[in-house]
């Protein structure tokens, strides 16, 4: 299934049937669709067909593909409406209204298949009130562990066979309905496929009880092993990059840089601090906000004055919310142009990110996957008006792909590494996937 | 114009540091070792003995007490101040750890302590040729980088470099050697009087003459004093000047190191290196403050292939190979 994979991702940029990083799909989908790619279209439509089944397919599709489109429609859990003014350019990924209650729909369902955390859950990622790769992961496994703890047996079925066939069924409509409500993250891609991993390997004769708790604690250790302490140790590595009288640019808010800047101030390195901010999220003010409260020097400027204080800057610290196994980095959209006025300056740009949050897709560019945001969020004085302007629409992206070329350093839980050993990193240790 | 025959001798000489665990049998060991290596073996090699004859002697009964004990020994190894050999403590560090590396790959691999420590003792014992036989399939995997008529720059003094070019020389093939004259010690001379003696025509050439020359040279070769986890290397004073201009003359640039150099370390930029290695006060000479930096590192994307005793690495299989040893 690994190597298949590897294959869609890499045929992905003309197929038909493009393999997405952001997805959470089992390795037999991703087998699917990339035996797409190489197969003659007849068949394609068939697998294709397979995937959509599937339940966790809403990226795969294209969706400016009406007949996959209506396929699709009969499958998922809630339906949104579709945005109105998409860019030519992007009209392959999805964008939606905003609903005036998502919820509403699936209290019509007859079968009320999701449970209520991931109902709340869906909703808090709809409007954006959970942001974050670490943060959403961190919610979406926890209201797992609670749809677990709460799965009742049905009489004579409680064996963990049992539960590997039911629990695999219950999640699929659940994770549909988080995509519906806002793209998975690379992150969440791969918690999820190592969830299905473990779910596939639970003992089938094991009481179903000691099966249930031995799930529960696996994902918490999963939490703790590949964020808490990972996060703690990628603080330790990256403060010990930082010297005294370094001026550090940081851009957005990243979980992982702001623990690396709390270190080095712990520790009392001399350092200040450049957040640079962007619109419309203004994620940066946050970040300034807690290390103003340590009290780190800082400086607020947004993007467009970068240039200006570039030639201050001894090093730039980014965060990511995946990486790609060219070693592209999948960010906050506006880290790329960072990361290349930096490069131009000749100051090294570290990237901190968690190793279970690299991918073994590859991308060349922001357009095959990303996700569009709602494009009312760029509105202002002058815009307000901008739906009854023809032909005019607004482009909200929210990643982009740094270049290779632009990363000097990438601090994980295993040390300083380069960033063309994210492929050995996942070859070392992602056994447990494919086990 | 002649190049002077005697180079200025070095302006700074390390100062005689008070060694407080003189005592300690391991620095013993290592500065007996230092004394009596006549055959130009690597550092790493003196270490390694070092720290075997200490575990063997050892009556720690647990892996946690050996490896505590041997982290004292690399912290004791550490502070010895070897005239000349400055240049070396990277090496040092590295194959100290390499060591205490293989402690706990041992120890994950065999359950038993004793099984384990006499494993390890034989591991440290084999070290020694292990070391030696590496520069040799060095030089054999970078034979077919040669050909007749080619003209090689070298950087530095290496004994691995003299290895690969003597062992071509040897197989009858006829090249010409660069050497950079490398002050403040010159050891460019002690380079190009050994190639001299193993039959190479050798030149002896100005350091600022580098550019001067790039397009006439083939392809440039130096040895390392650590080779970093990005792939790039730490090595004499000019190894960065030097990958530059060969990278801006589209000359390739072989760095010839043994793997126990690798090291975890990932400097951002040619000042970034570890206290050993960092340039050190300025020295006041005739009234003005002479600057004397030892070493520099070289970022990876100067480098094109790094010739090592795992094979011919690109400087990313660097961290390829760190990885599966830290594993």
């Amino acid at each position: 299934a690994q190597g298949a994979v590897r294959g869609g991702g890499g045929g992905g940029g003309g197929g038909s049937a493009p393999a997405a990083p952001k997805s959470g799909g089992a390795g037999a989908v991703a087998a699917a669709v990339a035996a797409a790619v190489n197969k003659p279209s007849g068949d394609a439509k068939e697998l294709a067909k397979e995937g959509i089944k599937s339940g966790s397919a809403g990226i795969r599709l294209h969706y400016d593909d009406p007949k996959a489109m209506a396929k699709a429609k009969k499958h998922q859990v809630v339906q949104r409406t579709e945005g109105q003014r998409k860019v030519a350019w992007f009209s392959h990924l999805p964008q939606y209204e905003r609903e005036a209650s998502l919820s509403s729909q699936l209290a019509q369902r007859a079968d009320n298949d999701i449970h209520p955390e991931v109902l709340k859950l869906g909703l808090k990622f709809a409007d954006w009130l959970i942001v974050g790769g670490n943060r959403r992961t961190v919610a979406m496994l926890e209201a797992f562990a609670q749809v677990v703890r709460d799965y009742m047996p049905a009489k004579d079925h409680d064996t963990g066979a049992d539960l590997t066939r039911h629990l695999d069924a219950r999640f699929k409509p659940m994770i549909s309905y988080l995509v519906a409500c806002r793209p998975l993250s690379v992150g969440m891609g791969n918690a999820i496929r190592w969830l299905k991993a473990k779910i596939a390997h639970i003992p089938p004769t094991q009481n179903i009880q000691e099966a249930k708790d031995g799930l529960c604690a696996h994902m918490e250790g999963y939490i703790y092993e590949h964020i808490d302490l990972a996060d703690r140790i990628i603080s330790g590595h990256g403060a010990s990059k930082l010297r005294d009288d370094d001026v550090v640019l940081v851009y957005a808010r990243s979980s992982a840089v702001e623990s690396v800047l709390l270190r080095a101030q712990a520790d009392g390195t001399r350092f200040r601090v450049i957040v640079v901010d962007s619109r419309p999220k203004l994620e940066g003010k946050q970040l300034l906000k807690r290390l103003h409260a340590v009290g780190v020097d800082c400086t607020y400027i947004m993007i467009n004055a970068l240039s200006y204080v570039m030639k201050e800057v001894t090093k730039v610290f980014l965060g990511a919310s995946g990486m790609l196994s060219n070693g592209h980095v999948i960010s906050r959209v506006g880290t790329a142009t960072v990361a290349m006025m930096a490069h131009t300056s000749k100051v090294p740009v570290l990237v901190c990110c968690e190793t279970y949050k690299f991918s073994e897709k590859v991308l060349l560019d922001s357009i095959c996957t990303n996700e569009l945001g709602d494009p009312d969020e760029l509105q202002s004085r002058e815009l307000s008006e901008w739906r009854d302007v023809a032909d005019m629409k607004l482009l909200n992206l929210v990643y982009d792909l740094t270049p290779i070329d632009f990363v000097t350093l990438v601090i994980t839980e295993l040390g300083n590494l380069p960033p063309t050993s994210v492929p050995v990193v996942i070859r070392e240790y992602r056994k447990e996937v494919t086990l | 114009i002649q190049l002077t025959a005697a180079c200025r001798p070095p302006l700074l000489k390390m100062p005689p540091k008070q060694d407080r665990d003189s005592g300690s049998q391991v620095v013993q060991d290592f500065k007996e070792w230092l004394e009596k290596n006549d055959k130009g073996q690597a550092i790493a090699v003196g270490a390694i003995n070092a720290l075997t004859k200490l575990i063997k002697t050892s009556d720690a009964s647990t892996i946690m007490e050996l490896e505590i004990v041997l982290k004292n020994a690399q912290e004791q190894l550490q502070r010895v101040s070897f005239d000349g050999q400055r240049s070396k403590m990277i090496q040092l560090t590295a194959a100290c750890e390499l060591f205490a590396r293989h402690v706990t790959r041992t120890n994950m691999d065999i359950g038993d302590f004793n099984v384990c420590k006499s494993r390890i003792i034989e591991r440290g014992e084999g070290f020694a040729q292990q070391a030696d036989y590496a520069r040799d399939v060095i030089a054999k995997h970078a034979l077919p980088f040669f050909r007749d008529g080619m003209s090689i720059l070298i950087h530095g003094y290496s004994n691995v470099v003299l290895n690969v070019l003597s062992t071509a020389a040897r197989a009858g093939i006829r090249f010409k050697a660069i050497c950079t004259e490398g002050r403040p010690d010159c050891d460019g001379r002690k380079t190009a009087e050994a190639l001299q003696a193993a039959g190479v025509p050798t030149e002896l050439l100005l350091d600022p003459a580098v550019a001067y020359i790039m397009r006439e040279v083939d392809l440039v070769l130096t040895g390392a004093q650590g080779v970093c986890e990005s792939g790039g290397i730490i090595n004499k004073i000019g190894t960065y000047q030097v990958s530059v201009l060969a990278k801006e003359a589209q000359k390739p640039l072989y760095v010839a190191a043994e793997s126990y150099k690798f090291c975890r370390l990932y400097p951002l930029s040619p000042t970034d290196l570890p206290d050993a290695e960092k340039e050190p006060a300025p020295v006041v000479t005739d009234g003005i403050k002479v600057r004397l930096p030892p070493s520099d590192f070289t970022p990876p994307h100067h480098i094109s292939l790094l010739l090592t005793d795992l094979g011919i690495l690109t400087p990313s299989a660097v961290s390829d190979e760190l990885i599966k040893l830290y594993y």
